[in-house]
C-alpha cells in the first residue's frame, strides 16, 4: 500500500485553502472556521479530529460543495467547488435509511437518483453488501438491522457508484465500542481495495490513527488547524497496532495537543495508587468516584502490570 | 389469539345493548323517548328502502366530499411545501379559513351554490380538507436534513427527490390526515344535510325527529355510524396495502403495549 501511496504523491486531490466559514445565530456572528488550509492527497486516508464545535463536519459539507465558504476557496480533483459535489460518497453519522426499501435497494438508491441503469449495478450492490457481512440480510428493512448493519449499508450506498473521494462524518459515532472496532476493520479494508482519497471526521483519537495516512487536529471554537501528523504504520493494521508503542507515541501526540489547548484536563496530582508508574493508573477514578465499598487494588498493581 | 383484540369491544357493545334493553322494558321508557335496540332493528329492517335511499345519496356526498379534500388538499401542501413565497400567502389564509364554523356559511352556500348536492359536498370538502393539508406539509417536511444531502451528492433532480424521497415518506403522515378527513367528511356531509335538503340520512333524521319517530332517527344514527366506521376500516385498509413497513411497525409497537 506505501509504495503505491507514495507514488501518488504531490497529487493533491482536495484543496483547501484560507477557509473561513461564519455562521449567524441569534446571538451573533460564529465563526465555525477560520483560515483552515490543507490538502488531500489523492488515494490518502486523512483524518480530521476535533472537539464538537470545531467546525470539522463544516469542513465536510464545504467540501461536499453542500455549503459556500464565507471566504477562501475549496477545490476537488482541481476544480473550484461551487456547487453540490456529485463524484463522491458521503457517510453521515446517522445512517438515513430510507424505512420502505429493503437494505439492497437502499444501497440502489444511489444508483436510482443518478438516473443509470439500476439492473447493471443490482450484482455490485449484492457483493457489497456480503463484503461487509450482509450476505442473507439483502432484502431485510431498515427497521430489521441493527445500528452497526445500518451503518454498513449506508457505506455500501456511498460506494456503490465507486466514487474516487469518500467523505465520512462521525461515521461510528452512534454505535457500541464492539461495533466500532468491527468497522474501523471493514473500512480499512474498503479502503485498500481501490485508490479511494478518504476524508474521515471524528472525535475518536484511536480511530484516526488506526486508519489514517495523516490526521489533521483541530482546535475548538474557531476551527483552526492545530497540527498535522503523519501516521508512519504499515498496513494492513490489525487491532493490536493500538496496543502498540507507536500507536501510543501517536495517540499522545494528538492528546498532548488537546491539553495544550484545553480540550482535555487531565486530573492533577496523580494518583496514589500508582506510586512507581509514572502515570496514573488507568483504574484510578477521579476524587468522588469511588465506591467506599471497592476493596482498593494493591499497590501498584495496575500500574506494575501495565508497566 | 385474534379473539383477544376483537373480544374486549364486542363485549362492550353487548354488554351496553342488553342493558338498554332491559332498561327500556323495565322501567316501560316510552318508545319516542328511547327506543329499545329490538325496536330499532326493527325498524331498520322494516323501512330498509327508505333508509337506502337517502344513505345512497349521503354516501355519495361524503366521498365526493373526501375526494376533493385529498385532490385539493394534497396539492396544495405540495405548492406550500415547495414556494415559501406562496406559503406566506396561503398558510395564513387557510388558517382564519379553518377558524370560520363551517355551518356558518352554510346558508351562504346555499345561496351560491343553490339546492342540489353541491353545497353538502362543498361543506363536508371544506371541513374534511384541512387535516389533509396540514399533515401532508408535515409529513413532506419531515424529511431528514442528511437525507436531502445525500440526494443532492447524488445529482438527483428536485422531481425524483420528491417521487422517491419525500413523498413516500410522507405517506404515514398523509394518511393519518385522510383517516380524520373521512371521519370530518361524514359530519360535514350531516351538517349540510341539516342546513337545506330534502334528501339525504340529514334530512330523513330530521323529518323523523320532527314527526318523533325516534326509532327511525336512531336507525338513521346507527347508519350514519357504520359508514364513517366502514370508510375509516378503508382508508386504514389502503395505508397498509400502500405503506406495510409503517403499518408493521405500528402493529409491534401495538403488540408491546399489550
Amino acid at each position: 500500500m506505501r509504495p503505491f501511496r507514495a507514488m501518488l504523491n504531490g497529487h493533491k486531490f482536495v484543496e483547501v485553502s484560507d477557509v473561513v466559514r461564519v455562521f449567524a445565530t441569534p446571538e451573533g456572528e460564529v465563526r465555525a472556521l477560520d483560515g483552515v488550509s490543507f490538502d488531500v492527497q489523492q488515494g490518502e486516508f486523512l483524518s480530521i479530529v476535533g472537539p464538537s464545535g470545531c467546525g470539522k463536519s463544516t469542513l465536510a459539507m464545504l467540501i461536499a460543495g453542500l455549503m459556500r465558504p464565507s471566504a477562501g476557496l475549496v477545490a476537488v480533483g482541481g476544480r473550484t467547488v461551487d456547487r453540490p459535489q456529485t463524484s463522491l460518497g458521503i457517510v453521515f453519522q446517522n445512517p438515513v435509511l430510507l424505512a420502505w426499501r429493503s437494505a439492497l435497494d437502499n444501497v440502489l438508491l444511489q444508483v436510482e437518483m443518478r438516473g443509470l441503469d439500476v439492473r447493471q449495478y443490482r450484482h455490485s450492490a449484492m457483493e457489497l453488501l456480503a463484503s461487509v457481512g450482509l450476505e442473507g440480510f439483502e432484502k431485510r428493512l431498515p427497521h430489521e438491522l441493527s445500528g452497526g448493519m445500518k451503518q454498513r449499508v449506508a457505506i455500501c450506498r456511498a460506494l456503490i457508484h465507486d466514487p474516487p473521494l469518500l467523505l465520512m462524518d462521525e461515521p461510528f459515532g452512534a454505535l457500541d465500542a464492539l461495533t466500532r472496532d468491527q468497522m474501523t476493520l471493514d473500512i480499512q479494508g474498503i479502503c485498500a481495495r481501490g485508490s479511494k482519497t478518504v476524508l474521515f471526521i471524528t472525535h475518536s483519537i484511536t480511530e484516526a490513527v488506526f486508519l489514517s495516512d495523516r490526521i489533521i487536529v483541530m482546535t475548538p471554537r474557531p476551527g483552526r488547524i492545530d497540527g498535522i501528523i503523519d501516521v508512519e504504520m504499515p498496513r494492513p493494521r490489525r487491532l493490536a497496532v493500538r496496543e502498540g508503542p507507536a500507536f501510543a507515541a501517536y495517540t499522545r501526540q494528538i492528546r498532548d495537543r488537546f491539553m495544550a489547548r484545553g480540550v482535555l484536563r487531565d486530573i492533577e496530582d496523580p494518583s496514589p495508587l500508582a506510586p512507581l508508574g509514572g502515570f496514573p493508573s488507568p483504574l484510578a477514578s477521579p476524587r468522588g468516584c469511588g465506591s467506599p465499598l471497592t476493596p482498593p487494588s494493591p499497590p501498584g498493581g495496575e500500574g506494575a502490570a501495565g508497566a | 389469539m385474534r379473539w383477544r383484540e376483537w373480544s374486549p369491544p364486542a363485549i362492550t357493545i353487548l354488554v351496553t345493548l342488553v342493558a338498554w334493553e332491559a332498561w327500556v322494558v323495565g322501567f316501560r321508557v316510552r318508545e319516542y323517548l328511547l327506543p329499545a335496540p329490538s325496536g330499532i332493528l326493527a325498524v331498520l329492517a322494516a323501512e330498509w328502502r327508505y333508509l337506502a335511499l337517502h344513505t345512497g345519496v349521503t354516501v355519495y356526498e361524503i366521498l365526493w366530499g373526501f375526494f376533493l379534500s385529498i385532490v385539493v388538499g394534497i396539492p396544495l401542501a405540495i405548492v406550500i411545501v415547495y414556494s415559501p413565497v406562496l406559503e406566506r400567502a396561503i398558510y395564513p389564509l387557510l388558517v382564519a379559513a379553518q377558524s370560520v364554523p363551517k355551518i356558518a356559511i352554510g346558508p351562504l352556500l346555499i345561496v351560491w351554490a343553490g339546492l342540489g348536492i353541491f353545497p353538502k359536498v362543498l361543506v363536508a370538502f371544506l371541513i374534511a380538507f384541512f387535516p389533509v393539508v396540514i399533515d401532508t406539509v408535515a409529513g413532506l417536511r419531515s424529511v431528514e436534513p442528511e437525507m436531502l444531502h445525500l440526494a443532492r451528492s447524488m445529482g438527483a433532480s428536485e422531481w425524483r427527490v420528491f417521487l422517491k424521497i419525500r413523498l413516500p415518506n410522507a405517506l404515514p403522515n398523509i394518511f393519518a390526515g385522510l383517516k380524520v378527513a373521512v371521519t370530518l367528511a361524514v359530519v360535514g356531509a350531516i351538517v349540510g344535510e341539516f342546513i337545506q335538503a330534502d334528501r339525504g340520512l340529514g334530512y330523513a333524521l330530521l323529518q323523523a325527529s320532527a314527526m318523533l319517530n325516534t326509532k327511525l332517527a336512531f336507525a338513521s344514527i346507527l347508519i350514519l355510524a357504520g359508514i364513517g366506521t366502514v370508510l375509516f376500516v378503508i382508508v386504514d385498509w389502503i395505508e397498509r396495502l400502500l405503506i406495510p413497513w409503517h403499518a408493521s411497525q405500528r402493529v409491534e409497537t401495538a403488540a408491546g403495549t399489550l
